[in-house]
């Protein structure tokens, strides 16, 4: 089957939707399949082929969700896309954010293939899908199939477009690159218990409730060190933070690059998400519990479609820093507890390794072949009634 | 004072990762330029190990020399400050390896006890520790342990990131190391100077000087070898591995005598890197006897 991918980000700087279409891409073409990527990009450099990837765009910054979204705004770029669809004859053309301007949008409007949209976001509300309803849902029926991530993400279309049917199949995790068993960062692993927050600092993703949580398990057990990776808007105020209530053994690891990552979730003994809102899925869970590292979460929906409390991990709920500090002081004065929903945690994860997405996505596919090939037949029919009718 | 002195470091250290490469560099000359100048005790210092390094040198080389190590030096500085914007992908034309030297590499490796690199202050180890610890084995460099503490902790979450850990010169330190050397990965460290105070005095450049016997001592009891390596940078400053085959520690009984014999062998190598590159050999501190 030849598939293109459509992304709306970056494809050069990191975040969830891009991961995603670089391991579906990847899988799909382990499976046999012939694919192509489509994204704006910021570099040349990517990490795949030329040949397979169409660079379409350069991005620009657009804040948006309480974060930033870094997306292409050129609506020129209609002719080269149209080009490119005609010459490469796609059997399915796979949308990331379908809705998303401009490349997803532009490219599903002049797509013949059969047409599959993935949904990732989760917010509150959306005013664009609000107001621009009328003028989305026209786009929407080229779609034939659609899927969303979680239950909240489908929830979340399903605000604004109640009639629009989605599968719900989650992101995958790549298990071969998550997993134990890796060496660890050595200075980290020591007799302290290592609590490890991974995510863009950003007002969102929770981490000042963290750290106030930190500040109430720190005396309560002493021996015990946060790990914060990930950069972001917040990081000065974060330092400042830190140095102003002197927190001892707070370690800010900054961006790590991927080849590091799996070193520093095996150098954790707690994963900590402290996210208030707005996260449509929980790929860092995963791939915490994938490592066998028990979870300190928020109750937010996004993680709740992922997390069985209590069995892979303890939930607070969102913005409650005492509790989330109390559920941290549970877990590190508890090793066989840590322990047991770190293991059961590799068991769940299994589930959600990329080899069983991808057969989900490809049935998806499957689907909407027939449903192309069908509205077609339907297509047809009608223009013969119309003669029969003259 | 401590404090201070972190806050001036941090605050120059995020206005130079801001900064392209080419104006860290410039801004780090010119940093370099006063320090040559003005310094008190850190160019003399220089100045005198260079001299014993490289006794043929006149006063003019010398003076030259110290200047470009100055320089190097200072490079080395805004390297430093850069790393935590530095990313494993664009540090891999930073580094050219010498094949001879991936070929002793592998070849201390293949004994399956770990690789102890001994090296010297000089060029830089970040690069080609990163670049190792992404694609060979993690590589944990044992070093000092800097004042004051704040700075010390910076300089090794930003090597963490790229995949390096620290540990320092401490019994805790060294276990981790033995720990390290164990799950075969590898060790980066220095014997050109003794921080510890408690190095064994041999001659180093034909002058004796305390000279740490802990890389050697490891090798010994471990058997891990031991594999001299030279970091150098370019003239369109990239850098340059260089390597000599890999010392295997054999024990004859005598566990000291064994251990100093290790080391003097280790230092040759040293000495002949440091032949070859003075104007890299950044070691503005008390070596020997006699030193201002």
């Amino acid at each position: 089957m030849k598939v293109g991918l459509v992304s709306p980000y970056d494809f050069a700087s990191p975040g969830g939707v891009t991961d995603h279409v670089r391991h579906l891409a990847r899988q799909l073409r382990r499976l046999g399949h012939e694919v192509r990527v489509f994204a704006p990009s910021s570099r040349a450099d990517v990490d795949f082929d030329s040949a397979e990837f169409y660079r379409i765009g350069s991005p620009i910054s657009v804040p948006v969700n309480d974060s930033v979204a870094r997306i292409t705004l050129s609506f020129h770029l209609a002719d080269r896309v149209a080009a490119i669809i005609e010459r490469e004859r796609f059997d399915v053309l796979h949308f990331h954010e379908p809705l998303m301007p401009a490349l997803p949008i532009t490219m599903l409007r002049m797509s013949t293939a059969a047409n599959v949209g993935t949904f990732h976001a989760f917010a509150k509300s959306n005013i664009g899908y609000f107001y621009g309803r009328p003028l989305l849902e026209p786009y929407l029926a080229h779609l034939h199939r659609g899927i969303a991530v979680s239950e909240p993400a489908k929830a979340f279309v399903h605000r604004y477009f109640p009639d629009f049917a989605l599968d719900v199949i989650p992101n995958g995790i790549d298990t071969s690159l998550f997993r134990p068993g890796y060496p660890p960062i050595r200075h980290l692993r020591d007799d302290k218990v290592n609590i490890l927050f991974v995510g863009r600092l950003e007002k969102r993703k929770g981490l000042g409730y963290l750290l106030r949580g930190y500040e109430f398990m720190k005396p309560r057990v002493p021996n015990s060190r946060l790990i914060v990776v990930g950069d972001g808007p917040l990081r000065s105020s974060v330092e400042s933070y830190i140095s102003r209530r002197r927190l001892p053994d707070v370690v800010m690891a900054g961006y790590v690059p991927d080849s590091v990552l799996p070193r520093y979730y095996c150098s954790a003994d707690i994963f900590c998400a402290p996210a208030t809102g707005a996260e449509s899925f929980g790929i860092v869970l995963l791939e915490a519990m994938a490592t066998g590292l028990p979870v300190v979460a928020t109750e937010i929906d996004g993680y709740m479609s992922v997390l069985e409390p209590s069995r892979d991990s303890l939930t607070v709920k969102p913005k409650g820093w005492a509790e989330l500090g109390a559920a941290l002081v549970i877990l590190a004065r508890d090793g066989d507890l840590r322990k047991r929903m770190g293991s059961y945690g590799i068991e769940k994860a299994r589930r959600y390794s990329w080899e069983e997405v991808a057969v989900d996505v490809l049935s998806v596919y499957g689907e909407a072949q027939k449903a192309r090939a069908q509205r077609e037949a339907v297509g047809s029919r009608e223009v013969i009634n119309v003669h029969d009718a003259v | 004072m401590s404090e201070w002195r972190w806050r001036a470091f941090k605050a120059v250290q995020s206005l130079v990762e801001r900064l392209p490469r080419p104006w860290a560099y410039a801004l780090g000359v010119l940093a370099a330029r006063f320090a040559w100048w003005f310094s008190p005790l850190a160019r003399p210092r220089l100045e005198y190990n260079l001299k014993v390094a490289c006794p043929e040198l006149t006063r003019e080389e010398l003076k030259t020399l110290s200047w470009l190590n100055f320089r190097n030096h200072a490079k080395a500085y805004a390297d430093l400050m850069m790393l935590p914007r530095m990313k494993v992908e664009a540090m891999r034309p930073l580094l050219h390896v010498d094949p001879k030297a991936l070929g002793y590499l592998e070849e201390a490796r293949a004994a399956g006890k770990g690789v102890m690199v001994v090296s010297c202050h000089m060029g830089s180890y970040e690069v080609v520790s990163a670049i190792w610890s992404a694609t060979l084995a993690p590589v944990s460099l044992f070093a000092e342990e800097l004042e004051p503490r704040a700075l010390f902790e910076w300089y090794r979450d930003t090597r963490a990131r790229l995949g390096i850990s620290v540990l320092p010169l401490h019994l805790g330190g060294l276990r981790k190391v033995t720990q390290a050397l164990h799950d075969q990965e590898m060790v980066v460290t220095a014997i050109d100077r003794d921080i510890t105070g408690t190095g064994q005095m041999m001659p180093f450049f034909g002058r004796p000087a305390p000279i740490p016997l802990g890389p050697a001592a490891i090798a010994v009891r471990l058997g891990t070898p031991l594999l001299p390596v030279c970091v150098f940078r370019l003239p369109d400053d990239s850098y340059r591995a260089e390597a000599v085959p890999p010392v295997i520690a054999e024990p004859t009984g005598d566990t000291r005598a064994d251990e100093v014999r290790v080391t003097q062998q280790l230092l040759r190598h040293i000495e002949e890197f440091i032949r070859r590159h003075p104007e890299q050999w950044h070691i503005p501190h008390r070596i020997w006897e006699g030193s201002p």
